[in-house]
């Protein structure tokens, strides 16, 4: 287990004259709510479902050695918060999408099965994420797309970064199960 | 980042049922206006939850997946949220894959689901156009009465949904039987997935069995669970998670010792009869331990000298219950049953060893089959069995009497109408069937023949999707194409002209062969291309509906926002037909003709469900189906437990029924059940068949995925779906790949003499050596192209099963596969 302490990004890490909007100016800009679906793929989507990626910005947290990471054996960690667990795993093939490090072959997930959150385990023999409560399974090569299962949603991934040798998570893709966003 | 919207206190709240498979789980739909939402604190939100905290496992969470934005008539604009409900005792709170989407088919503007169906589209002889109501149904209507008036009523066919949940239900089905059956009159009908009009279970019927016989309070009481061609974790998910799994965990045996107080209990065991090594098997693995599941693992076709091999297995050790077969069946059927069917003139060892040959099982499988279905417990207790069956045996070999055997070896073991146990179909849709008499015979006469041999003038495609369903697929739709061309000239040359003259033009292009298509569905299918006429139908959530599931829950599946554009529910579609056939014919001076179309003025959907009620049985106290005394405001007070038919009203209350059978009696004239024997203890391939399976080197068994519903009309616009399996499948053997130099991604070419079809290919141990498994109906590959038009003649089921093929490489994995994975769909662990 990595040793973890969520630090919050300090102010000066934002450009110099970036404008911080806030999620009410952006309610009284546009006058309409806000939710935020993931909608990458419908063309032409209009503004009122979709969030523009707008601050808090995700805290950024050293979760491992690049070295000490071996493969198919995975790593646990808490992140955006102690609340929610999360994995890390280098895989034995590289070029996963959302993959860092060595040939991009280093993922990292939201250990809460987005069915009902129970806790995803990695199997190293299927390479395969497997929830116990009713086996719905994720790959994590291909952003934690559910194979088959009963949840309808992928795993959320987590934005990772490598500087040096230490591997950051810096962010995540995809809403956690239990929250109605991923910053509380 | 992410967010979803948190209903407020004052949301609007329905409880619905899932549009999508038989297991009907209950939802609850949240509706606010577009500005209000709720917030994280409990005393701001409808679920009265702190969601400044991460909920729990098994919590509730909106994922973006169950929210949508919708537009209603007026402009006014709401969030719609649609949850699992926890008090439904269907699913406990619980959502499959595709049950929890449901938000991401309703209808809206700025979303893929925009290309919905909004107003009616009359073809001009180039393309279809826009159009308004009152000049599609003058047209539509007139041909038909043409049609009606020159060739007769068999000339105008149809094809239409039977089905309940989403585009079907007690209303929708009411209608079309009263237009197409004792409007029209016409015989040459067909339901959406088969090529005429019949039921499924003919054999269940003759026995005298209903459909649905069980509840699903069953499955977590039964001993033994017999699964046979099925795959319930994967097509009727909730009913194995939420009822099936506890039971192989032994988490019911509380329940057991209420129920059964004296009888020894234990977890179940399940029996699994599937060539494929399923998701189901695994997880019935992962549940209920290696030891407890026997998969059975059959060779195409041979159901039949399995589920008889068994009985004799059963009768030999003199597991049948012999008070029940003596006074609740009739004997001469029993005794012809174990003659030509368990052939007790022959040695058993003989017997068994055919068997076995046959199923590619062996002896010893067989007989602990046997022990796990009939043995007696400790103590003497009869064992309490749930037999269930799908579409290996409904689309198998030979529809008839693969029914009638598992029908048998139910009754034979007295494992029906009493607790843990039944003989029911698992079901793939909802129902909600009512509809006057079908006017033809059985077995009913084929309908994709009569369209082949052009004595179909006038054809109408409602709600179902058959060029990517039927056999002989790409036959059929060649044959629409061009039928339907010899109409459009005459539509271009008329484009301008009176309605009378524009008819008289279609009726000339049918007499040299042409054929006026109409189609009503959601959305413009691949089916609907092909019509003349198409009209936008509502779906489910834009119109109240009603129907059941499989343990026949009736419930309201309320409407809460409107459809799109002018599209209006299929009942009120076919009330407009209706009513202008009518003036046509009193115009005519034909008051025979016009009062075939009277009383279609249904001012709601409540008033076709009464009016539709009063068809059972005139409303009295039906044994078999029926919904005496209940309304829509019934319904809404039940909330989505609903009421379990066939409901009587007994000392002025609406009463429903948890088991069939329950009280001895059996739907024949005697009122005993009866066996059903066939010639012999297995029938062999029709010649057909022998003859494509010695051509060709693979068996294509085809079925449904998880994820995906039927022939993906949602899901295709869905990313989450649609992204999963964005080209159609092929499981193929380890060995079998290899010899053909073929890698799981690789894009295949199946053929045989019927047609060709693509598909990609999955390496995996889910098949059997020479046998494979592809999607069924699937937009970019329709298993369908390759079905062969052979039925059982005693039903007229096509053995959709029963295709033989070819396969060869003929490409690297697309591009647009590349974000799919690979990775084997049946593992649990």
């Amino acid at each position: 287990m990595a040793n973890l302490k969520i630090a919050k990004p300090p102010e000066t890490q934002l450009a110099p004259g970036t404008f911080r909007l806030t999620r009410r100016d952006l309610v009284k800009a546009t006058g309409v709510g806000v939710s935020g679906c993931m909608l990458a793929s419908v063309a032409g989507a209009a503004a009122s479902q979709t969030t523009p990626s707008a601050s808090p910005a995700y805290p950024e947290l050293r979760i491992a050695q690049v070295n000490d990471l071996k493969v198919d054996a995975p790593v646990q960690f808490n992140y955006p918060d102690d609340s929610s667990p999360a994995i890390l795993i280098r895989l034995s093939k590289g070029g996963a999408p959302g993959g860092v490090g060595p040939n991009n072959s280093i993922v990292g997930f939201s250990q809460l099965c987005t069915h009902k959150g129970c806790p995803v385990q990695y199997k190293a023999e299927r390479k395969l994420l497997i929830c116990p409560c009713h086996w719905s399974s994720f790959d994590p090569s291909k952003s934690g797309q559910m194979v088959i299962g009963q949840a309808s949603q992928a795993l959320p991934q987590i934005r990772l970064r490598v500087t040096g040798n230490s591997v950051f998570a810096i962010g995540v893709d995809g809403l956690i199960f239990g929250r109605h966003t991923n910053m509380l | 980042m992410e967010r979803t919207p948190l209903p407020p206190n004052d949301a609007q709240r329905f409880n619905t049922v899932c549009q999508f498979c038989i297991v009907g789980c209950g939802y609850q739909v949240y509706k606010w206006p577009l500005a209000r939402s709720g917030g994280p604190h409990p005393s701001d939100n409808a679920f009265g939850l702190d969601f400044r905290k991460a909920q729990p496992a098994f919590g509730t969470w909106v994922a973006p997946i169950n929210h949508r934005v919708v537009t209603d008539k007026d402009g006014s604009r709401h969030h719609v949220v649609i949850l699992p409900d926890q008090a439904c005792r269907v699913n406990d709170g619980m959502a499959s894959v595709r049950g929890a989407g449901l938000a991401s088919t309703l209808y809206a503007p700025d979303q893929p689901t925009r290309v919905r169906l909004s107003t009616p589209l009359l073809h001009q002889g180039q393309a279809l156009a826009p159009a308004k109501w009152e000049d599609a149904v003058e047209l539509g209507a007139r041909v038909i009465k043409a049609v009606l008036d020159r060739w007769g009523a068999d000339a105008v066919g149809m094809k239409f949904f039977d089905h309940g949940g989403g585009g079907g239900g007690f209303e929708n089905n009411w209608a079309v039987g009263r237009f197409f059956f004792t409007g029209i009159g016409t015989r040459t009908a067909s339901i959406h997935n088969r090529p005429a009009y019949n039921s499924e279970v003919h054999a269940a019927g003759d026995a005298g069995v209903a459909a649905l016989t069980n509840s699903y309070l069953d499955a977590q009481l039964a001993d033994t669970l017999f699964i046979v061609g099925a795959n319930p974790y994967e097509t009727q998910s909730n009913y194995f998670l939420a009822h099936m799994v506890p039971n192989l965990q032994g988490g019911t045996l509380e329940t057991k010792r209420a129920s059964f107080p004296g009888e020894p209990v234990e977890a179940a065991r399940i029996i699994i009869v599937d060539p494929r090594k399923t998701m189901t098997v695994s997880t019935s693995i992962a549940a209920a331990g290696a030891d407890r599941v026997l998969h059975l693992q059959i060779e195409p076709g041979s159901d039949i000298a399995l589920l008889n091999a068994i009985a004799r297995v059963a009768v030999h050790k003199r597991w049948h219950d012999v008070g029940f077969i003596r006074e609740r069946t009739e004997t001469q059927t029993y005794e012809a049953y174990l003659r030509s069917s368990l052939g007790v003139d022959r040695p058993i060892d003989e017997f068994l060893k055919e068997a076995a040959r046959t199923t590619g099982l062996t002896v010893a499988q067989i007989e602990k089959a046997a022990s796990w279905i009939a043995s007696p417990k400790a103590g003497g207790a009869r064992r309490r069995t749930l037999l269930h069956y799908e579409k290996g045996l409904i689309w198998g070999l030979k529809n008839y009497e693969n029914i009638a055997a598992i029908v048998d070896l139910g009754l034979l073991t007295g494992n029906v109408g009493k607790p843990g146990t039944g003989i029911s179909r698992l079901g793939g849709h909802q129902e909600g069937y009512v509809r006057p008499p079908y006017p033809g015979g059985r077995p009913a006469l084929n309908v994709d023949e009569a369209l082949r041999r052009g004595e179909v003038k006038c054809f109408w495609i409602g709600g179902c999707n058959p060029v990517l369903t039927t056999s002989r697929a790409a036959a059929f739709e060649k044959n629409l194409k061009e039928r339907g061309a010899i109409v459009n000239q005459a539509l271009r040359a008329t484009a301008n002209a009176p309605i009378e003259q524009r008819v008289t033009a279609v009726v000339e292009a049918l007499k040299q062969g042409g054929m006026f298509i109409l189609g009503q569905d959601i959305y413009l299918t691949e089916s609907m291309k092909h019509a003349h006429v198409v009209l936008p139908a509502a779906q489910w959530g834009e119109t109240n509906l009603t129907s059941i599931n499989g343990e026949r829950r009736l419930r309201l599946y309320p409407k809460f926002m409107d459809a799109p554009g002018d599209a209006i529910a299929d009942w009120a579609i076919l009330a407009r037909f209706a009513k202008k056939l009518r003036t046509l014919y009193l115009a005519d001076k034909n008051p025979l003709m016009a009062n075939r179309f009277m009383d279609f003025d249904w001012r709601t959907d409540e008033d076709v469900f009464i009016h539709a009620r009063y068809t059972f049985k005139g409303d009295g106290n039906d044994g078999i189906e029926g919904y005496a005394g209940v309304t829509y405001e019934l319904l809404r007070k039940l909330g989505n437990n609903g009421i379990q038919t066939p409901v009587r009203v007994i000392a002025g209350t609406p009463v429903g029924t948890v088991r069939m059978h329950e009280d001895g009696r059996f739907s024949t004239p005697s009122g005993k059940a009866r066996f059903i024997p066939s010639p012999q203890p297995w029938p062999g391939y029709a010649a057909a068949v022998t003859a494509q399976r010695k051509k060709y080197r693979f068996w294509i068994n085809n079925g449904r995925s998880n994820h995906i519903w039927q022939t993906s009309y949602h899901h295709r616009h869905i990313p989450f779906y649609n992204d999963r399996f964005p080209i159609p499948y092929i499981e193929m053997n380890a060995q079998d790949a290899k010899s053909l130099g073929i890698q799981s991604g690789d894009m295949v070419e199946v053929h045989n003499d019927v047609g060709t079809v693509q598909a990609m290919a999955y390496v995996t141990d889910a098949v059997k050596k020479g046998h494979t498994f592809m999607l069924f109906g699937q937009p970019r590959g329709a298993a369908g192209d390759l079905i062969s038009d052979h039925v059982d003649p005693s039903t007229t089921i096509p053995y959709y099963k029963g295709v033989w093929a070819d396969i060869k490489r003929i490409g690297p994995m697309p591009e647009t596969a590349r974000n799919s994975s690979l990775a084997p769909t049946n593992i649990a662990e």
